[in-house]
């Protein structure tokens, strides 16, 4: 038992047993930490918004709409990417319980756009195209797929150096670059509207997704390094390695390129296209560092400092905004 | 590339950053500043990211205020330089409009938003009175709330009001002739006290409601049910926070005997409340405004319990109110000792309902008895200690039902012989008698005790805050007479009883003033100190007002039917309430009720978005020791605003005068409100902050608060613990471990080998120099005797020779 690695090809009658010394602990400390964030989007007060959602000027409200219909998608996607994808080479019972936690929590994520959708009588059809028109965002997403798609259904195979490189590519490509960097970015535009006010009981439902994705981000950082651990001949291949360094730096690329055609020559909500591209720089650079590498931009610090309200204690005037501050366990 | 301005008018301009910082310096104009420039260029460097291609100057004074508030948490100034800004911008668009304070007045009048009988006042006069040099008192959050919320808007939505003119707009709602008026405004202007919000938005204006909170009784009838919720809907709209006692109302299952069928118990009722509040807030100004509370020996309280959880039977759950559990003695002690908890019916036990203290024992004890000899058609026997951690369970998950204590409430009623009180109401620090025939109302406003501190700072200026509560008894007493009142029963009530609801705020910010710890002895000191001075200055002028205008009805008409009251004559029931202050003490700038500083940097989620708040109090001293700088500021932060394990400030400050919420035991915070409570005569309402790993003794702490005689608890606050990714400051998730790093050192490693080798040739090249080629040969083929820590270069290094 204690010989399985990582990733692997197990039986159904292996590892359901847990121990209280299990081979991965960290993955145990992350299950619990998902199990105590779990919320569910009814506790917020959403139609609160409507009529700040009303009062949005074109810019702003289609800024909105793309963040909602990129996340809106994006969510089962990456449910989809654990469940065909990865999971089914995952060994651990206790890694297992943590990317299942993770699967629970982009129910719940979609069932919070889903309901942002319901309650502002968004047009669904249009909400769910924009991945499709946006040439931009289709790419962000077909990125993923792409990778995904090349090992699903036993195309890789787990126990082999090859099958190893496939599967660690497509665990950063979803969890770290699109978990970690693409999230990210969107998620910095949902906290620019708060920051002048608006859509704030939306946005409360955000900080509560901020939080589960970085610990999605965590899980995918810990599978990165556990596999790399556990298998450091994969970092002789020089020319794999470099690839994953230029994979997140195109990633990046893309999301400036797309973040480009929102912001160009004006702010909105009060942030500019400049403090974006630093803000991704320095997003991109945590992750490369998180990996392992050099970082590549070298921005000493977040340009948007309003994102700091994200990082202290919180009170909230309960009459006003929903709380996030309440805990389900 | 050339960014472009576009004016007002239309016109482009070449944007330029000189005329850009010109506007900056001219924010710092008056102020003692010795690196203004400094502080100039870090504004513009902020600025230079932000700024587009294209952008209107209004858009770019927009982002100058911007800039400036990102820099807040950095050092004191930018708050001032944020507010300055935040003032142009909202000055500039009214003096295009108004040329002076009567001008709005007679606008707001012409335009019906204001009353009428505002110009019957002497205008000129009162403007002659303004201050605006007041305006530097108000920080950056305070302006911004009051900008967004408070300052009169016009049917555009545009503001009409500096900041100046709405505490004059509002002192004229109050006062009854010149002199009260400025009484008023220089009191307010100068945040000395605030009225609460509802007079704040509505005092002076066509829409006369002034009072926070309604307090209502349901009865057992669906009548009364359907009464109440359209009472509800009118208190509600007009932004009453409404308290309503539902224990009347029968069990499910319980007999109809007009209908011969079984009631579906009080949770379906409920819901109609549920639906009303919300839909009337779609678009108000304050979220949820309604409570529902109940005695936890009704057949239904488990269901109650479950109003707030979010999952489950929708039809069941009421998002939009609020829940209290009305607590009486008897049960807390069944709790306590373990004994079992009975639950009862109303409709087959109503005396349960209204009697209180050793009355409702002795009544409990008889229900109890005719429920176990068979003469009772319902009843429940559960234990109490379990349903205790089941209740306390709910109040940490979903902040509901707020405990509240019957038997505390009713024993210090002033007027039992009008009714006994039957619950408290939106924010638990009312206490008023009232019944299904009158609607308790109370209108109120709190003391900023941080702007009552003495010059030396060494004792609260017991004069000046004399002074302050003398004229808030007097504000408060004219409100009731121009107040409107949505229903008979509310304008009844306060015809009755004139209740008023005098409160605190800045407790403890003034407690740093005084160099007092919150978590000390002498803080409790202090509290009953105050609250004993508050109780016996407010009593004394209501003694004096009844002289003047008589006292309140009910103790006439007690006086007249042979039964007086044992306390001289007054012109209110009741005086004193600590509210929770939430959005008044943003205004203020201070401390909220009597809670101590939440933490030394937290933000904060209003309506009017997401703010940073820094304890000015803690920046003021570690700036004036020399001790602020960014890397203090950063620490603070990444210890989640404790300071009290930050190495550099040990025997530099005293630290535990700048203990956080979670930081003090929950203990303390009870002690301090049953100080207050003490001479407080309606209620407290205190929120307990509780540290995660206290979370098992939540039991002890609330025996703890009904022991030190609480009136009311509020929200109780467990602080998270699962944290998102911190955006600012960076967090090491690899440890040690290399990752993708590997290939980097095995790459280096095999340089470093090669730099080895290269080394050593380098080496025997010198030595052959130096010694000649047969040492050298001898050497490497070890004939010579062997350095132990090289033996190649044994002869020829240095330290072996
Ligand atoms: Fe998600
Ligand atoms: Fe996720």
């Amino acid at each position: 038992m204690s010989s399985l690695n990582f990733i692997g090809k197990t039986s159904v009658r292996d590892n359901i047993r847990l121990t209280d010394n299990p081979k991965y602990p960290v993955f145990k400390n992350l299950y619990v930490k998902q199990k105590k964030a779990v919320w569910f989007p009814e506790e917020l007060n959403i139609q609160q918004d409507v009529l700040d959602y009303k009062s949005l000027n074109p810019t702003e409200k289609d800024l909105f709409d793309s963040a909602v219909g990129y996340f809106a998608s994006s969510e089962l996607l990456v449910q989809n990417v654990l469940g065909n994808g990865f999971f089914p080479v995952l060994t651990d019972p206790y890694v297992k319980m943590s990317f299942t936690a993770q699967m629970f929590m982009e129910n719940i994520h979609s069932d919070f756009f889903e309901i942002i959708l319901n309650t502002f009588d968004m047009d669904r059809k249009r909400v769910y195209n924009i991945t499709l028109e946006d040439k931009l965002l289709m790419e962000k997403q077909e990125l993923i797929i792409r990778a995904v798609d090349r090992i699903t259904y036993g195309k890789a195979d787990p126990d082999s150096l090859e099958g190893k490189k496939q599967i660690l590519t497509s665990i950063l490509l979803n969890n770290i670059i699109q978990e970690g960097l693409f999230f990210y970015s969107a998620f910095a535009h949902f906290f620019a509207m708060k920051d002048v006010g608006k859509m704030k009981n939306v946005v409360s439902g955000v900080e509560l997704v901020l939080i589960d994705e970085s610990l999605h981000l965590q899980n995918g950082i810990e599978a990165i390094l556990t596999i790399i651990e556990e298998n450091p001949e994969i970092v002789d291949d020089i020319k794999f390695v470099e690839n994953i360094r230029d994979t997140i730096i195109d990633a990046v690329e893309l999301e400036l390129n797309y973040l480009k055609t929102k912001f160009g020559g004006t702010t909105i909500f009060g942030v500019s296209y400049k403090e974006l591209e630093q803000y991704m720089k320095y997003i991109a650079d945590r992750r490369l560092e998180e990996l392992g590498f050099d970082p590549q931009f070298k921005i000493s610090q977040n340009p948007l400092k309003f994102l700091q309200k994200e990082d202290v204690k919180k009170l909230t005037n309960f009459f006003e905004v929903s709380s996030t501050e309440y805990t389900n366990f | 590339m050339q960014r472009i301005v576009v004016k007002r008018d239309g016109t482009e301009e070449k944007f330029q950053m000189k005329k850009l910082i010109n506007a900056i310096f001219a924010l710092l104009d008056g102020l003692d500043i010795p690196d203004d420039y400094e502080i100039v260029f870090k504004v513009a460097k902020e600025l230079d990211l932000k700024i587009p291609q294209r952008v209107t100057t209004e858009e770019l004074d927009y982002l100058v205020l911007k800039a400036i508030e990102q820099l807040i948490p950095k050092h004191l100034i930018y708050d001032t330089l944020a507010s300055r800004q935040l003032l142009k911008i909202i000055n500039r668009r009214i003096d295009r409009r108004f040329g002076s304070f009567k001008d709005y007045i007679e606008y707001g009048v012409r335009q019906n938003l204001l009353k009428e009988e505002l110009l019957n006042f002497d205008i000129d006069y009162l403007e002659q009175n303004i201050d605006y040099s007041r305006d530097s008192l108000i920080d950056y959050f305070g302006l911004t709330t009051l900008k967004d919320r408070y300052l009169t808007k016009d049917r555009e939505f545009e503001i009409i009001e500096k900041p100046q003119w709405f505490f004059m707009r509002v002192a004229m709602g109050i006062g009854n002739n010149e002199e009260e008026i400025l009484k008023i405004y220089n009191k307010i202007s100068n945040l000395e006290y605030l009225h609460s919000t509802p007079t704040l938005y509505n005092s002076g204006t066509t829409t006369n409601q002034y009072s926070s909170c309604y307090v209502n009784v349901i009865d057992d009838s669906l009548e009364s049910i359907m009464d109440k919720a359209k009472e509800t809907a009118f208190l509600a709209k007009y932004a009453g926070g409404v308290g309503t006692d539902v224990t009347r109302i029968r069990a499910t299952g319980s007999k109809i005997h007009s209908l011969n069928a079984k009631s579906s118990g009080i949770i379906p009722f409920i819901k109609i409340f549920d639906t009303i509040v919300n839909a009337i807030q779609q678009g108000g100004r304050r979220r949820s405004s309604q409570v529902m509370y109940l005695q936890p020996w009704h057949l239904d309280i488990d269901a109650f319990l479950d109003l707030r959880e979010t999952t489950g039977n929708p039809y069941f759950r009421t998002p939009s109110l609020n829940t209290a559990v009305w607590m009486p003695d008897e049960i807390m002690r069944r709790i306590k000792e373990g004994e079992p908890l009975y639950l009862f019916d109303p409709a087959e036990c109503p005396e349960l309902v209204t009697s209180h203290g050793e009355e409702f024992t002795k009544h409990y004890f008889e229900c109890i008895e005719k429920a176990e000899t068979g003469q009772l058609k319902m009843w429940k026997k559960i234990d109490s200690q379990e349903f205790f951690n089941r209740y306390l369970f709910k109040l940490a998950k979903t902040g509901h039902p707020w405990l509240t204590f019957k038997d505390r409430h009713n024993e210090h009623n002033p007027c039992p012989e009008y009714s006994v009180i039957n619950s408290s109401n939106l924010c638990t620090e009312i206490s008023i008698p009232n019944s299904p025939e009158s609607t308790a109302v109370c209108t109120l406003a709190s003391v900023n005790l941080a702007r009552h501190i003495n010059e030396d700072k060494t004792d609260i200026d017991w004069d000046k805050l004399k002074d302050t509560i003398e004229t808030m008894v007097l504000a408060l007493d004219n409100i009731l007479d121009k107040n409107f009142y949505p229903s008979e029963e509310s304008r009844k009530n306060t015809m009755d009883l004139r209740p008023l609801g005098i409160g605190l705020m800045g407790f403890a910010e003034a407690l740093v003033d005084l160099g007092i710890p919150y978590d000390s002895d002498a803080a409790v000191d202090m509290a009953e100190k105050i609250a004993k001075f508050m109780r016996d200055t407010a009593y004394k002028k209501s003694q004096k007002l009844a002289e003047e205008r008589g006292a309140f009805l009910h103790y006439e008409e007690m006086k007249k039917a042979g039964k007086p009251y044992p306390y001289p004559p007054r012109r209110n029931a009741v005086l004193l309430a600590i509210a929770p202050t939430a959005s008044i003490s943003i205004i203020a700038g201070t401390t909220s009720s009597i809670d101590s500083y939440f933490s030394n940097i937290y933000s904060r989620d209003t309506l009017s978005g997401k703010f940073i708040v820094i304890n000015k109090k803690l920046m003021e001293e570690l700036d004036k020791k020399g001790l602020w700088n960014e890397e203090i500021a950063e620490k603070i932060k990444s210890q989640g605003g404790s300071i009290q394990y930050i190495q550099e400030l040990e025997g530099n400050i005293n630290k535990s005068l700048y203990k956080t919420a979670y930081e003090i035991h929950p203990y303390r915070q009870i002690k301090i409100a049953a100080a207050f409570q003490k001479y407080i005569d309606q209620a407290v309402s205190k929120s307990l902050y509780i540290e995660e790993d206290l979370r098992n003794k939540m039991f002890d702490i609330y025996m703890y608060a009904w022991e030190e005689g609480l009136k009311s608890t509020y929200y109780c606050f467990i602080d998270k613990t699962v944290k998102g990714e911190k955006y600012m400051q960076k967090v090491n998730k690899r440890g040690s471990r290399r990752g993708f790093g590997l290939l980097k050192e095995r790459v280096k490693a095999s340089q470093s080998e090669n730099n080895q080798e290269y080394e050593l040739k380098e080496i025997e090249e010198k030595a052959r120099e130096k010694y000649g080629d047969e040492i050298v040969e001898k050497v490497k083929s070890g004939n010579i005797e062997a350095c132990p820590t090289d033996p190649l270069l044994s002869k020829i290094c240095p330290s072996c020779e």
